[in-house]
């Protein structure tokens, strides 16, 4: 492989942003680079690998956060998002997030291949990027406001309405592992920790606004194979569905077809009360328009307007299926209005929706068992279903507020050590991260995504064998799921290989394809297997393979021991890690990932694996 | 297209209505800029489906047509989901690439909850032309479709931009390349960016975009509507629409007073 700059997809260069010495510059990288790992996720995982020891502090000055477009943003490619990773600060592991809306595509518009941000500023700032020029403004006044509030103080004083940003909230600045990113107000990357790393900095957010082109290898055969994955998102009869009714209509079918809706901290996933809460009565009494990402037919977001109750007025977005279910079915909430309004707060403080709910949930459970005490909550005392307490329990996790709010903004896993007394038997997390929505004892194909993924507890990362190879390419081309991957079925690599070819001068094949959905995800295993994680950390938590759903579609369902291994023996052989989940050398070799070598090796002598 | 999309498709309505849709067109090159020309030619052998009305057309002779055929683009507001399938599908008629800020069309976020698209009027007195100093006019009407045509050539770009102090609707967006005013040429009368709306439209809403030889006057009442104007109009209609002639309040907001200690 030689040092060539990209033909075509990327343009070679990516924004190095200092903040301790308030600089920037162009770092090149070159076109092999991307052909190994893409861009987003998968060049994250190379930068981690390559430029972290191990045991690395996430906190650390030097400590970066990755935003990355993919090769196929900014093009005619049907809904590409972002992808922002790290290594979290709240489970110590490579961390990734995607999100959408426009803000990845106007970098590559800007003439990034994705931004890389390290150091710490003295005092707040937010970074102004329009084409090559990169501003450090002053973020002194908007520190401590929420995200909305900061949105639009960014916006206006950018002077521009189509610069697109990305901020954080008083989580973040708060130092809460489990703090996000926002991405023009509504759309999060909330599930790696970014907001607490980017509160470190003292980076308060971005905006971006950028008026190039990506240049295209050959336009003709790639707009021919871009317009035919279009025309599939477009017309898939699956999808009128989600179009119409967003992710919430999962709500009610996963309650009453799929049996996998979690409920009362993933205790049943029977919750008939869904129909108050759940997609139909948000389209009778909430939502008021469809939103689409950057060039998406599906417009999946929902917003809509609280019409009663003390939050009358308010504009929120959602309930999407995994909010609706956290901190809607989770909590046993039954006030829509409440529901939301909870979302929306989450939003508003830039915190996770996720592990926000999961914390709540886990809080309230610990309550009923007499396991917490009013005197540990500030005399808040926690019910399934009461709104106003959880609102306070999350300003005061937001804002670490008193002995609730320190001890709940440590996040399920932290808590359960600290608490001890048994809590740990309802502590719902994997590799110390809350589980999305989806209870794999009535969607078992769920828990590859969970057990497996690198991220721990992540939905997002493919429910079985090949889909969690698929989705390492996904989040590393940055698009949409629902407008690639599950569409696209068998034809996945044909059709990203069909418009990466022409896109970017490449000659991938098929197998080319899986052996690098293969490397993304060896690459990221590998940073985690440096940090201590094996086959036993990829497992469900205890309450899913030892408790039987106690109602519902699926009652009695429960993901057994061999439910398990079976899952990972088949991973682990499809992707060519040994049976203790460690990538082996002769696979390293094969996916050109030789520098990593010794680093497992060392690794396993630590582990003793 | 299926019947899942509602029957917002254009494929449709043309068939319903073939003397409104179905009449030649005719793209007068020598008036276009070469470069525009020729990319363009690329772009609409390359987007095949999306513009296969006006590759034929291409070929087509150039033919004076009358008065009555002119068109306006159109914008039902609320249905924006601002995705911005215009601003893709104008890009590459024009450049061949997707780029929207050469785009004629533009999809604004007004306070990050509405989608405002910032189109041309394409107003019967056209303030622009009257207000471009050049003679002759570097900007005017095609007289076959309505659409406004730049002459790169003789437009004063950076130093002048007086088309784009007169827009009442403050359309004008300038070329970041060349200076010069970013006008919609109505893609030689059969716009990309209303059969992109269109194509990916649908489920539940209808298409944004329309193209019609009809005005009705509703461009010379929209045109006087500022982008920021309309956003704030299109979010109150959206969200806080009067309910027995009583406003929902935002009560500014339960939320902002928690965040804020």
């Amino acid at each position: 492989m030689t040092m060539t700059t990209p033909k075509g997809g990327c343009f070679g260069k990516i924004l190095e942003i200092d903040l301790s010495k308030q600089t920037y510059k162009t770092r090149e990288v070159p076109d092999d680079i991307y052909q190994k790992a893409i861009g987003g996720n998968g060049l994250a995982a190379y930068f981690l690998t390559t430029e972290y020891k191990a045991h690395k502090d996430p906190l650390a000055e030097d400590a970066f956060i990755f935003i990355g477009p993919g090769p196929l943003n900014g093009t005619y490619c049907v809904s590409t998002r972002t992808s922002i990773a790290n290594m979290s600060p709240y489970t110590g592991l490579i961390s990734h997030a995607e999100t959408g809306a426009h803000f990845g595509n106007e970098i590559k518009w800007a003439g990034w291949d994705g931004i890389y941000i390290k150091g710490r500023s003295k005092k707040p700032v937010w970074l102004s990027i329009v084409d090559d020029k990169v501003e450090f403004k002053d973020a002194t006044k908007i520190w401590g406001k929420d995200t909305e509030e900061t949105h639009e103080a960014i916006i206006k004083e950018m002077k521009d309405p189509y610069a697109r940003t990305a901020v954080i909230g008083p989580a973040g600045e708060n130092q809460v592992p489990f703090s996000c990113v926002i991405v023009e107000r509504f759309r999060a990357a909330a599930r790696s920790g970014t907001g607490m790393l980017m509160g470190n900095k003292k980076l308060k957010g971005l905006a971006i606004r950028g008026t190039k082109g990506v240049p295209v290898v050959d336009n003709a055969k790639f707009m021919d194979m871009a317009i035919y994955a279009k025309k599939l998102a477009v017309d898939r009869e699956a999808w009128q569905g989600i179009k119409r009714w967003g992710t919430a209509g999962l709500l009610e079918q996963n309650n009453f077809f799929t049996g996998s809706l979690i409920t009362k901290n993933y205790q049943t996933t029977w919750y008939p009360d869904i129909v108050k809460i759940g997609a139909e009565e948000a389209n009778r009494k909430f939502w008021k328009r469809h939103v689409a990402c950057n060039h998406c037919p599906i417009h999946c977001l929902k917003l809509g307007v609280i019409r009663e109750g003390k939050y009358r007025g308010m504009i929120a977005e959602g309930p999407e299926y995994e909010s609706g279910g956290l901190l809607g079915s989770n909590l046993l909430m039954k006030d829509f209005s409440a529901m939301i309004a909870l979302i929306e707060a989450c939003d508003a403080y830039g915190i996770d929706n996720i592990s926000t709910g999961g914390v709540l949930g886990f809080t309230t459970e610990l309550f009923e068992r007499g396991i917490l005490k009013p005197a540990d909550l500030d005399g808040l005392k926690p019910k399934w279903g009461d709104g106003d307490t959880y609102m306070e329990l999350i300003r005061k996790m937001v804002y670490k507020e008193g002995k609730a709010g320190k001890l709940l903004s440590k996040g399920v896993k932290k808590m359960a050590a600290e608490i001890g007394k048994g809590s740990e038997n309802y502590a719902i997390h994997v590799k110390g991260k809350e589980l999305a929505a989806h209870d794999p004892r009535g969607d078992k194909a769920r828990a590859y995504s969970y057990a497996l993924g690198s991220c721990g507890g992540d939905h997002h990362e493919g429910a079985s064998t090949r889909a969690l190879v698929i989705f390492a390419m996904v989040n590393s081309l940055c698009m949409c799921s629902f407008a690639s991957a599950l569409i696209w079925g068998g034809e996945n690599a044909k059709i990203t290989v069909g418009m990466l070819n022409p896109l970017c001068g490449w000659n991938m094949t098929e197998d080319d394809y899986w052996a690098t959905g293969k490397r993304i995800l060896t690459m990221e295993r590998c940073f985690n297997v440096r940090e201590g994680i094996s086959r036993k950390d990829d497992a469900l938590p205890k309450r899913l393979t030892t408790e039987n759903l106690p109602a519902g579609p699926k009652k009695g369902a429960i993901f057994t021991a061999e439910d398990t291994k079976k899952m990972q023996d088949e991973f682990y052989s499809f992707v060519g890690w040994d049976e203790k989940g460690i990538p082996s050398e002769a696979t390293l070799k094969t996916l050109g990932l030789e520098y990593l070598i010794d680093d497992i090796a060392v690794a396993r002598k630590e582990y003793k694996l | 297209m299926n019947d899942q999309n509602g029957g917002f498709v254009m494929e449709g309505k043309e068939k319903k209505f073939p003397d409104l849709f179905q009449k030649e067109t005719t793209r007068r090159d020598f008036l276009r800029g070469t470069v525009v020309a020729t990319s363009s030619a690329v772009a609409m052998a390359t987007i095949g489906t999306l513009a296969s009305k006006s590759a034929h057309a291409q070929a087509a002779p150039p033919a004076p047509q009358k008065k009555d055929l002119m068109r306006f683009l159109f914008a039902e507001r609320e249905n924006c989901s601002g995705c911005r399938a215009c601003e893709y599908a104008c890009s590459v008629y024009h450049t061949g690439v997707v780029r929207p800020s050469v785009s004629r069309i533009h999809v604004m976020k007004y306070k990050d909850s509405i989608d405002v698209p910032v189109l041309c009027w394409h107003c019967e007195d056209a303030p622009c032309i009257a207000a471009c100093p050049t003679t002759p006019k570097s900007i005017m009407a095609d007289p076959n479709h309505n659409g406004i045509i730049l002459n790169e050539k003789t437009c004063l770009g950076s130093k002048c931009l007086k088309c784009q102090e007169a827009c009442p609707a403050q359309y004008v967006l300038v070329n970041p390349d060349t200076g010069q005013p970013l006008m919609c040429d109505m893609c030689g009368g059969d716009p990309a960016c209303v059969k992109a709306c269109s194509d990916q439209s649908g489920n539940p809403q209808g298409p944004c975009l329309m193209a019609n030889k009809l005005g009705f006057g509703v461009n010379l009442a929209f045109r006087n509507v500022t982008p920021d104007q309309a956003g704030a109009d299109l979010l109150d209609l959206t969200f806080y629409p009067s309910v027995d002639g009583k406003r929902i309040t935002p009560v500014k907001t339960a939320k902002t007073k928690k965040v804020r200690r």
